[in-house]
């Protein structure tokens, strides 16, 4: 659809020249929006195309942050290539672990996903090129500008893989796997191919959202770089918004990083407590995601108490 | 076509889960553009073996030939791309696609060499090939396909494996829980895939579907092949009343 680029396009130019008239404030707040945008829309692809629900994409960001930052100050690189590597090595090491855990189904991949990310924290813990446990200090940059634009850069690319994996032969296949891999395996698609290559692009881009927040924040820490919430947050962002849907995510991380972060500068346990309850009434009422919701005008009272009880477990 | 080339052959198939012998030791062969059907009651190993033949699950021993190409071993989507669909007696669509996009995956992916690769290609064949199957008026539904009905959702299965364009199918009771007027379409439907140049393999209940579609029919028991031969010979054969239809089908018929 022609208006689609067209509205993209416009979107991207405001937000390339939207710097020069923002606050230092609302800059870092955009640097933050775009990093979990990815990071949903990096989540979708497995999670809401193909139906597997990762819990080890915190681990995928973590390897391209610490790849990305290792290469930069041990292994001197410019911090393009650091970046480039950064992502191709979270892209490879989601190919690897997922041939093994894409065998799995259900609570059963999500609780073996979890696993793998908690076993990269505790070997970066333990291993003397990442700091360890001291953390890693990578140089710092004074303007926030190159991070608004890469970050930017890598959101466009997530949004645009999505795009294509919503056209394309690629993403009839792995929505085919999510409704029914042994139909879709009957049907010649070859699911393990396409799973793992789902599991790669995802895990490439939650990688290179990795690489920029590292250099961004100038210090990796395991405990942070690895916590679990980052995983949840993707996966809330992405439901939220609506999973398997290419705006949905993008949507979603908008509304959310909005009420989170608008009221945390307010009260931080405040911020908390309205995140909560935004999901909860989003899972209960808009099961489907609030980008379904407003496509099928299905936002009425009647609508939502329709929902709730055609849903309810 | 050669019509009485063989174009696939199963020798000694044999499936086992533990001590459990669902298959045993099957051999048939096809020849291009015949109907087979494959009758037996219920438990007798037909879902295992075409899910053998398929792929879906592995060979205890025996194997399986297209065209001469070994199949033993190979996953289902290299044996659908080699030209062997199926259908799932338990259907299974993909719940929140479309009805059109049902199909279009079968476009999309299906046998190597058949075309629609893409979208465009598969939206357009998906939409004939709903027509052909009676679903024409869900072509441009918006409607997932969790919406349709039984009957539908029978049609929709098979619709999906004909946008494949398979040389050789697989229909698991595409009959079962249709009505006499449906099943009376539902026959006229395969007959129209064969003359298409499809050979099919049709596991069925339905006894008056058997006789008025088969070639052949191959009766399998316990996991074993009984008998084969043509459908009205085989039918009357005392071992196979006995054995499927019971005594008293046999008794009724006599009276």
């Amino acid at each position: 659809m022609p208006i689609t680029i067209i509205v993209g396009a416009a979107v991207c130019v405001l937000l390339a020249a939207a710097p020069a008239l923002l606050s230092p404030f609302l800059i870092q707040f955009l640097i933050n929006f775009f990093m979990l945008a990815v990071l949903a829309e990096s989540w979708n692809i497995i999670g809401g195309f193909t139906g597997y629900a990762s819990f080890g994409n915190a681990g995928f960001f973590g390897v391209g942050a610490y790849t990305t930052g290792i290469l930069l100050t041990v292994g001197k690189l410019p911090f393009a290539l650091a970046l480039l590597a950064g992502g191709a090595v979270a892209m490879a090491f989601a190919a690897l672990i997922g041939t093994a855990v894409l065998r799995l189904k259900g609570q059963y991949f999500a609780i073996a996903t979890l696993g793998v990310t908690e076993t990269t924290r505790e070997i970066v813990y333990n291993l003397n090129i990442t700091g360890g446990g001291g953390g890693l200090s990578l140089p710092m940059v004074r303007s926030p500008l190159p991070f608004f634009y890469l970050m930017l850069a890598v959101l466009v690319a997530a949004v645009l893989i999505n795009l294509w994996i919503a056209r394309s032969r690629f993403g009839y296949g792995l929505r085919a796997i999510r409704e029914d891999e042994d139909a879709a395996a009957a049907m010649g698609i070859p699911t393990a191919r396409y799973k793992t290559l789902a599991f790669a692009l995802s895990g490439g881009l939650a990688g290179l959202a990795g690489g920029v927040f590292g250099y961004w924040i100038t210090f990796l820490d395991p405990g942070e770089v690895f916590k679990v919430s980052w995983t949840i947050r993707m996966i809330i962002m992405a439901v939220f918004g609506g999973a398997g849907t290419v705006l949905g995510p993008l949507l979603g991380s908008a509304v959310l990083v909005a009420i989170f972060e608008g009221l945390s500068t307010q009260l931080e346990t405040l911020a908390e407590l309205c995140n909560g309850l935004v999901v909860i009434a989003v899972v209960l009422f808009m099961p489907q995601g609030l980008i379904d919701a407003i496509a099928h005008r299905r936002l009425s009272p009647r609508k939502l108490l329709q929902n709730l009880r055609q849903y309810r477990i | 076509m050669m019509a009485d080339a063989v174009l696939f052959e199963a020798k000694g198939v044999t499936k086992r889960f533990g001590g459990l012998t669902a298959v045993s030791d099957v051999s048939f062969a096809l020849r291009e553009g015949e109907i087979l059907g494959l009758i037996g009651p219920n438990g007798s190993g037909k879902t295992t073996l075409v899910n053998v033949l398929t792929g879906a699950t592995g060979y205890s021993a025996g194997n399986a030939t297209l065209n001469g190409r070994a199949l033993r071993g190979l996953p289902p989507h290299r044996i659908c791309g080699l030209g062997i669909g199926r259908t799932f007696q338990v259907v299974k669509p993909f719940r929140s696609l479309t009805v059109l996009e049902n199909v279009m995956v079968g476009g999309l992916f299906g046998r190597d060499d058949g075309g629609a690769r893409d979208v465009a290609a598969a939206r357009a064949r998906a939409a004939e090939t709903l027509a052909l199957c009676g679903l024409g008026q869900h072509v441009d539904s918006l409607l997932a396909a969790d919406s349709l009905n039984v009957p539908e959702r029978k049609r929709l299965e098979l619709a999906r494996a004909l946008a494949m364009r398979p040389r050789l199918l697989f229909l698991d009771e595409v009959m079962a829980g249709l009505n006499t007027g449906e099943i009376d379409e539902a026959v006229t439907l395969i007959k129209r895939i064969r003359d298409g140049g499809v050979t099919l393999v049709v596991i069925e209940h339905v006894m008056k579907a058997i006789r008025s579609l088969c070639d052949r029919v191959v009766v399998l028991y316990n996991g074993a092949k009984l008998t084969e031969g043509p459908p009205d010979q085989v039918l009357h054969h005392p071992d196979v009343i006995s054995a499927y239809l019971g005594r008293r089908y046999k008794e009724s018929k006599h009276a």
